[in-house]
C-alpha cells in the first residue's frame, strides 16, 4: 500500500483505465489516451470491452457529461460551473486523468494569483547572471500542458480578479503563448486543453471576464435532483467527517438530516416536497456541500455542550446562518417559510420554535 | 403486390416534416388516381377545402354530432403535416381524395358520458391525442393496459438500435435521411415485423383498420389506375393484407356502428396547441417541425440556420451573442453527434450545444426562450365561405334549452338562482359576458353577488355572432370557449388582483376548470409576488368567492380556503414595509385596499389564528417609525373597530399621535386615517373626543389654517344633524344632564353602567331638541 494520504486519480484508477484502453477500439482524437465514448464510460460507470466492471466516478446526468466530453474533444475549453459540493473539481479531475492520463497539471487560482504563475515565471538568479533566456524561464502548469500536448486544470478560476484570467485570452483562442522578452512564442501541441472549474453562486468571487466566458463552453452541474441521494451523501459524508473529528454520531441522526434537508431543498427549490405550495427562495445556495457543513456543527455543538444529544436546538443557530446570507431578505423568506409550511406540520415543531428563536 | 396499378401504401409519421417531404416525392413519382388518407370519413365532402386560397395553416377539422358539440373532435394539420401535403398535392394534379378512417361520430361512443360528467376540455384532449398519434396512443376507452409495444412501437424499435428514445430514432432514420424511395417499404416491413410479434389487435384499433380496409377496397372498384394510402406507419401491415378473408370479418365486425347525424368544420389552430407535452403525443416542436419542413432540413447549412434563429430570439430578448459563438456552438454539436454515433447532429445535439456555448451553461436560460422558438405562434385562418361555426349552433341550442330569445330591443330579466333554470340562464348570460356578446348587462353588478338573485337587461346585436365565431380556436361550445378565453386572460395578467377578478369570473361562469387552473398559477404567482397592495387588492374577490360560493356550486372554493389564509399571513407580513413612506395619493389608494381586505378577511370568518396574524400586521403598521401616519391611523381605527385596541389605550395613542411634539401635518393625516368615514365616533366616543379637541384647541391659528382641509375632509363624511350633535358635544351641552341626576351610592355596580347610558341617551334627546 501506499503511504500517500490521496492518490491522483489517475494513479487510484489506473486498473480501470488500463482495461478501458485495452478493449478500446473507437476513434482517439489526438493527444487522447482514450476514445470519447470509453471517457464517458469512465466517467459515468459501465463495462470495459473484455467485462470488467468500471465503478461510476459521477452520478447524474448522462447528457452533461457527453457535453463535456464532446466539448474537449472540439479543442473548445470547457468550464465547470455550479454552486459548491457538486463536483465540479472531481469530474474536472478525472476527465484530466481519463483523457490525457495527467490530472496534477493543475493551478489553484486565489485572489493573490498573479499572470507569472499563469503564464511563466522567471529563474531570477538565472535572468540576472544570464539575461532572458530558455534556461532562465520557470514553466508553469499551464505553459507544461501546452508543450506536452496535456490537459491543465484551473481550479475555482473566479477566485483571481479579472485582469488575470484574461491572461487566459490568447492561449484559449489561439493556443500559443507569446514570450516577448525571448521573442518567441510557444504553440501548443495537439491534446492541449483547458478545464476550469468555478463557482456561480458564492461569495466572494470574481465575475467571469466576459472576453473569457465566450472562450469556455459552459456545463453547468446540478445540485442533486433526488432526495433519497441525497440524504445518502449527506449521511455518509457525515459520518466520515464525524469519524474524523472523533465526534459521537447519535442514533438519530438520519432523521434530523431528513428533516433539516428537506427544509433545505424546499427553500432552494422554491416548492414544497408535495409541490403544493410554492415558495420564495433565499440569496443562499443551500448546497449539499452546506447541509454537511450546518450538521458537523450541530453534532459539534451536541458532543461538547448537549452531551451528545442532537435536535433542532443545536441545529437552529447553524442553519440560519446558512439560509440568511441577505439580513433583509432572506430573513423575510424564511419568516414567511416558517409561518406559511412549517408551522402547519407538526412532526417539524421543534424546528418552528427554534429557528423562530434564532431568528 | 406492388404493381403499378395496385394500392401502394404510405406509412407516415403524423405531423411529421420528413416524412411529407418523402411523401411528397413518392406521391410525384407515382401520379396516384387516387389518395386516400388516415381520417374521419364523414369530412372526405370539405377535405378540398384545405386547399382553397384562404386556408392558412395550422387549422384543425372539427368534427361533432349535430346535437352535441361538447364532444367534438379535433384533428389538427401544420405545414408539415404528411396529411395536408397529401391533400395539397391531391387537389393540385385534380385527382379524387378521401378520408377513409371511421367516421368521427363513431369514434367517440362513450364521450356521451364525460361530457354530461362535465369533462368537456377531456373528451376534447382525448380525441386530439388519438388524431396526432394513433399509431401511438390507442384509444382511451381500453381499460386493460396494452403491451408497450402497442403503446410506443417505435420506442420497442429505437431501443433495438440502441437508441434512448424512439423519437430521435425516427428523426434519424426519416427525417433526416431525405433519400426517397424504398423508405417506405422499410417501414411498412419494420411493422409488419413488430406486429407479427403481437397478440391480438385492440378492438377499437381492429374496428378502424377494417373500415379503412373497406374504404380502399371500394375505392379500387372505383377507380382504375394506383391508389396512394396516406395512414401512420403501424397501419400498414394491417392494411395491405387485405383478403377475401378479412373482407367477411369486416363487414361482420363494422356491423351495427352508431349511425349519428354529424357537422364537420374547419377551425383555426395555433402553433402552441398543436405542440403537446410528452412523448407520443404529436408534435413536441412545431417551431423546429417547421423549420425542417420549409426546406432547412435537407439543406447542408440546415443547423446553422436553426442556431441563427436561436441567436435572433437571444439577441431580440437583449443577450448578446456573437457569430463566432455560433460556430463553436455548432461544432459542438457535431462533436457531441460523433459521441452519440448519430449521422448528424440533430435538435437535442443543438440544444445542448446551444446551452454551453450561447447560454453560458444556463438551461433556465434556454426554457425561457423555449416557447417563443419551439413553439412559434402561428395562428392559422380559414376562408369565410367554411360551412356553419359550431359556436353559434351551440349558442342556439342553448338558447332553446334555456327558453331565451335573441331580441334586438332591450328586455328585462330577472333570475333566481336558486332555481335550475335561473343558475342556467345566469351561466349562459355570464359565459358569454366573457366572450366579449354582452348580450345581458348585469343592472346590478357588484352588490347581486350576495343574494340569490340577478337582474339583467337584454340586448341582441347582430355583431356578436361575428364575435362568437372570433372565439371558435378557444374551443367548439360556450362553455369551452368561455374557459379558454378566461385562461389566456389569466395568463396575461400582470398583476394578482387581475387574476382573482378572473377567477371570479370563472367561478360565477361556472366554468370550474378554467377556475382550477387559474387558482393554480394565481398560487405560483402570489409566492413570488413581493407586491403587498396586489396582495391585498387580491384578498376580496377572493373572499367574495368563499363567502358567496354557493349560490354556485363549486369545487374550486375549497382548495381556494388555504390559499387565501396564506395570502393574507403573507400580505399581513409585509404590510409595515408596504405601508412606509407613502406620498398622500399613494397612501389614500393603499388604505382603501387595507379596508377593503379587512372586510374581505371579516366576510370569510377566517380563523383566529389568520386573523391574529392579520391583526398582528396592522399593529405593525401602527408601531412603525418610518409608517406613513395616515396608515397608522387606518390601521388604528381597523383595530379599535375589531376590539383588538382597548379603549383606553385608543386615548393614550390618540393622546400620543396628536401630541404637540408630533408634526401637525403628521398628526393630522394620522386623525384623518383613524376617522375616515368613521366620524360619528367622535360623537359618541367622548374620550377620543376630547384628545382630539385638545389637540385643535391647542393648534397655532397658521397651523390650523394648514390643516383645515384636512380636517375639513374628515368631517365632510357627517350629515347637517350630525355636525350639529358634535359641536354640541364638543361644546360641553352634553355635560349638562349629569349635575342634576346623581347615582344612588347604594346602587351597585351595574346601576352605574345603567347610569352611563342613560345619561348618554338623555344627552342625544337634548342635542335633538337643539337642533329643532
Amino acid at each position: 500500500m501506499t503511504e500517500l494520504l490521496r492518490l491522483p486519480a489517475e494513479q487510484a484508477y489506473a486498473s480501470e483505465l488500463e482495461t478501458l484502453a485495452r478493449g478500446d477500439e473507437g476513434q482517439k482524437p489526438e493527444g487522447w489516451k482514450l476514445s470519447p465514448r470509453a471517457v464517458l464510460t469512465y466517467l459515468l460507470g459501465g463495462k470495459a470491452a473484455d467485462g470488467t466492471v468500471i465503478s461510476p466516478k459521477y452520478v447524474g446526468s448522462r447528457r452533461l457529461m457527453e457535453t463535456a466530453v464532446a466539448t474537449l474533444a472540439t479543442d473548445r475549453a470547457l468550464l465547470l460551473l455550479g454552486v459548491p459540493g457538486t463536483a465540479k473539481s472531481w469530474v474536472s479531475e478525472h476527465l484530466a486523468a481519463a483523457i490525457a492520463g495527467d490530472s496534477t497539471l493543475l493551478i489553484q487560482c486565489t485572489a493573490g494569483t498573479d499572470e507569472n504563475q499563469i503564464r511563466y515565471g522567471w529563474n531570477y538568479a538565472q535572468l540576472l547572471a544570464q539575461g532572458p533566456s530558455e534556461a532562465a524561464l520557470v514553466e508553469t502548469p499551464l505553459l507544461r500542458a501546452m508543450r506536452g500536448g496535456s490537459l491543465c486544470r484551473l481550479e475555482e478560476l473566479t477566485r483571481m480578479g479579472s485582469d488575470v484570467q484574461d491572461t487566459l485570452i490568447t492561449v484559449l483562442s489561439e493556443k500559443m503563448l507569446p514570450i516577448p522578452e525571448l521573442n518567441t512564442a510557444v504553440f501548443a501541441r495537439r491534446g492541449f486543453n483547458v478545464i476550469a472549474t468555478a463557482n456561480n453562486r458564492d461569495k466572494g468571487v470574481n465575475e467571469l471576464s466576459s472576453a473569457l466566458k465566450r472562450r469556455f463552453n459552459v456545463v453547468v452541474l446540478p445540485l442533486p435532483t433526488d432526495m433519497a441521494e441525497e440524504v445518502e451523501i449527506v449521511v455518509k459524508r457525515v459520518g466520515e467527517t464525524a469519524a474524523h473529528l472523533d465526534l459521537p454520531v447519535p442514533r438519530n441522526v438520519r432523521e434530523e438530516i431528513t428533516r433539516m434537508l428537506t427544509i433545505f431543498r424546499e427553500l432552494r427549490a422554491g416548492a414544497t416536497a408535495d409541490q403544493k405550495i410554492t415558495l420564495k427562495t433565499p440569496s443562499s445556495t443551500l448546497s449539499t456541500a452546506e447541509a454537511i457543513a450546518t450538521l458537523v456543527g450541530g453534532l459539534s455543538q451536541a458532543a461538547w455542550f448537549n452531551e451528545g444529544r442532537l435536535g433542532a436546538g443545536e441545529l437552529a443557530a447553524s442553519m440560519v446562518g446558512a439560509i440568511v446570507k441577505d439580513p433583509v431578505q432572506d430573513k423575510a423568506v424564511l419568516e414567511e417559510y416558517l409561518e406559511t409550511v412549517l408551522k402547519k406540520r407538526d412532526d417539524y415543531s421543534a424546528y418552528y420554535t427554534a429557528l423562530n428563536e434564532a431568528l | 403486390m406492388r404493381a403499378d396499378a395496385g394500392v401502394h401504401f404510405f406509412g407516415i409519421r403524423h405531423h411529421g416534416p420528413g416524412s411529407a417531404a418523402c411523401l411528397v416525392q413518392a406521391l410525384e413519382a407515382l401520379q396516384p388516381a387516387a389518395v386516400l388518407i388516415e381520417g374521419p370519413a364523414d369530412a372526405t365532402p370539405i377535405l378540398p377545402m384545405l386547399a382553397a386560397p384562404g386556408m392558412k395553416p395550422p387549422v384543425a377539422l372539427l368534427c361533432y354530432p349535430k346535437d352535441d358539440p361538447a364532444r367534438a373532435g379535433f384533428w389538427p394539420f401544420a405545414e408539415f403535416s404528411p396529411e395536408y401535403q397529401a391533400v395539397l398535392w391531391a387537389v393540385a394534379h385534380a385527382v379524387p381524395v378521401s378520408f377513409i378512417d371511421l367516421p368521427s361520430t363513431a369514434r367517440q361512443p362513450e364521450k356521451k358520458a364525460e361530457a354530461a360528467a362535465g369533462k368537456e376540455s377531456e373528451a376534447e384532449d382525448g380525441a386530439e391525442g388519438a388524431a396526432e398519434n394513433e399509431a401511438e396512443n390507442p384509444h382511451a376507452q381500453h381499460e386493460e393496459a396494452p403491451p408497450r409495444e402497442y403503446l410506443d412501437p417505435l420506442g420497442v424499435l429505437a431501443e433495438a438500435a440502441g437508441y434512448q428514445d424512439g423519437e430521435s430514432w425516427w428523426s434519424d432514420l426519416i427525417e433526416h435521411n431525405p433519400a426517397p424511395g424504398p423508405v417506405f417499404e422499410a417501414i411498412a416491413e419494420a411493422m409488419a415485423a413488430l406486429r407479427e410479434n403481437l397478440a391480438e389487435t385492440p378492438e377499437f384499433e381492429a374496428l378502424r383498420e377494417a373500415h379503412m380496409r373497406r374504404a380502399i377496397a371500394a375505392a379500387r372498384k372505383e377507380q382504375e389506375g394506383p391508389l396512394a394510402v396516406v395512414c401512420g406507419a403501424w397501419h400498414v401491415p394491417a392494411l395491405a393484407a387485405a383478403s377475401a378473408a378479412t373482407r367477411k370479418a369486416d363487414q361482420a365486425r363494422l356491423k351495427g356502428l352508431p349511425r349519428e347525424k354529424s357537422a364537420v368544420t374547419w377551425a383555426p389552430w395555433t402553433s402552441p396547441r398543436l405542440a403537446r407535452d410528452g412523448y407520443g403525443a404529436g408534435v413536441a416542436a412545431p417551431g423546429w417541425n417547421l423549420h425542417l419542413w420549409r426546406g432547412a432540413g435537407a439543406r447542408q447549412d440546415g443547423n446553422s440556420l436553426w442556431l441563427v434563429r436561436i441567436a435572433h430570439v437571444l439577441r431580440e430578448q437583449g443577450y448578446l451573442v456573437s457569430t463566432a459563438s455560433l460556430i463553436e456552438a455548432e461544432r459542438l454539436a457535431q462533436a457531441l453527434a460523433a459521441i452519440r454515433e448519430r449521422p448528424r447532429a440533430g435538435f437535442e445535439e443543438l440544444r445542448e450545444a446551444a446551452i454551453a456555448c450561447l447560454f453560458g451553461g444556463e438551461s433556465l436560460l434556454w426554457e425561457r426562450i423555449e416557447a417563443t422558438l419551439l413553439l412559434g405562434n402561428d395562428v392559422g385562418e380559414i376562408p369565410p365561405d367554411v360551412p356553419l361555426a359550431p359556436l353559434i349552433e351551440d349558442l342556439q341550442r342553448q338558447q332553446k334549452a334555456t327558453r331565451l330569445k335573441a331580441e334586438a330591443l332591450p328586455q328585462e330579466l330577472s333570475l333566481d338562482l336558486r332555481s335550475e333554470s335561473g343558475l342556467a340562464r345566469s351561466t349562459l348570460l355570464h359565459r358569454l359576458d366573457l366572450l366579449g356578446v354582452p348580450w345581458g348587462r348585469a343592472q346590478d353588478a357588484g352588490g347581486s353577488r350576495g343574494t340569490f338573485r340577478e337582474r339583467w337587461q337584454l340586448a341582441w346585436e347582430p355583431e356578436f355572432a361575428v364575435r362568437l365565431v372570433e372565439h371558435l380556436v378557444h374551443g367548439p361550445t360556450i362553455a369551452q370557449a368561455a374557459a379558454g378565453c378566461l385562461l389566456e386572460q389569466i395568463r396575461a395578467a400582470t398583476t394578482l388582483d387581475q387574476m382573482a377578478e378572473s377567477i371570479r369570473a370563472a367561478i360565477t361562469a361556472n366554468l370550474p376548470e378554467a377556475a382550477a387552473e387559474g387558482l393554480r398559477l394565481f398560487e405560483a404567482r402570489a409566492a413570488h409576488s413581493d407586491n403587498c397592495p396586489e396582495m391585498l387588492a387580491s384578498i376580496p374577490p377572493l373572499a367574495d368567492i368563499i363567502r358567496y360560493g354557493e349560490a354556485r356550486a363549486t369545487a374550486a372554493a375549497q382548495h381556494l380556503a388555504p390559499l387565501l389564509e396564506r395570502l393574507i399571513v403573507e400580505a399581513a407580513l409585509k404590510l409595515d414595509y408596504a405601508a412606509r413612506s407613502l406620498d398622500a395619493e399613494a397612501a389614500a389608494q393603499l388604505a382603501a385596499q387595507i379596508d377593503a381586505a379587512h372586510t374581505g378577511i371579516r366576510l370569510i370568518e377566517a380563523g383566529e389564528e389568520i386573523l391574529a396574524a392579520w391583526m398582528q400586521g396592522l399593529a405593525a403598521v401602527l408601531d412603525d417609525e418610518q409608517g406613513t401616519p395616515s396608515l397608522a391611523g387606518t390601521a388604528a381605527r381597523l383595530l379599535y373597530g375589531a376590539g383588538r385596541l382597548a379603549p383606553e389605550a385608543a386615548v393614550t395613542l390618540m393622546g400620543r399621535r396628536l401630541s404637540p411634539g408630533v408634526p401637525v401635518a403628521d398628526a393630522a393625516s394620522f386623525l384623518e386615517g383613524f376617522f375616515h368615514a368613521t366620524a360619528t365616533l367622535l360623537i359618541h366616543d367622548a374620550a377620543l373626543r376630547q384628545a382630539v379637541d385638545l389637540w385643535i384647541t391647542h393648534l397655532e391659528e397658521a397651523d390650523f389654517i394648514t390643516s383645515l382641509p384636512l380636517l375639513r375632509r374628515v368631517f365632510s363624511a357627517l350629515d347637517q344633524s350630525e355636525r350639529k350633535r358634535l359641536l354640541a358635544a364638543a361644546l360641553g351641552q352634553s355635560a349638562a344632564v349629569s349635575s342634576l341626576l346623581r347615582p344612588a351610592p347604594d346602587g351597585g355596580a351595574g346601576w352605574q353602567a345603567h347610569f352611563a347610558m342613560l345619561a348618554t341617551l338623555l344627552a342625544e334627546e337634548h342635542a335633538r331638541k337643539n337642533d329643532e
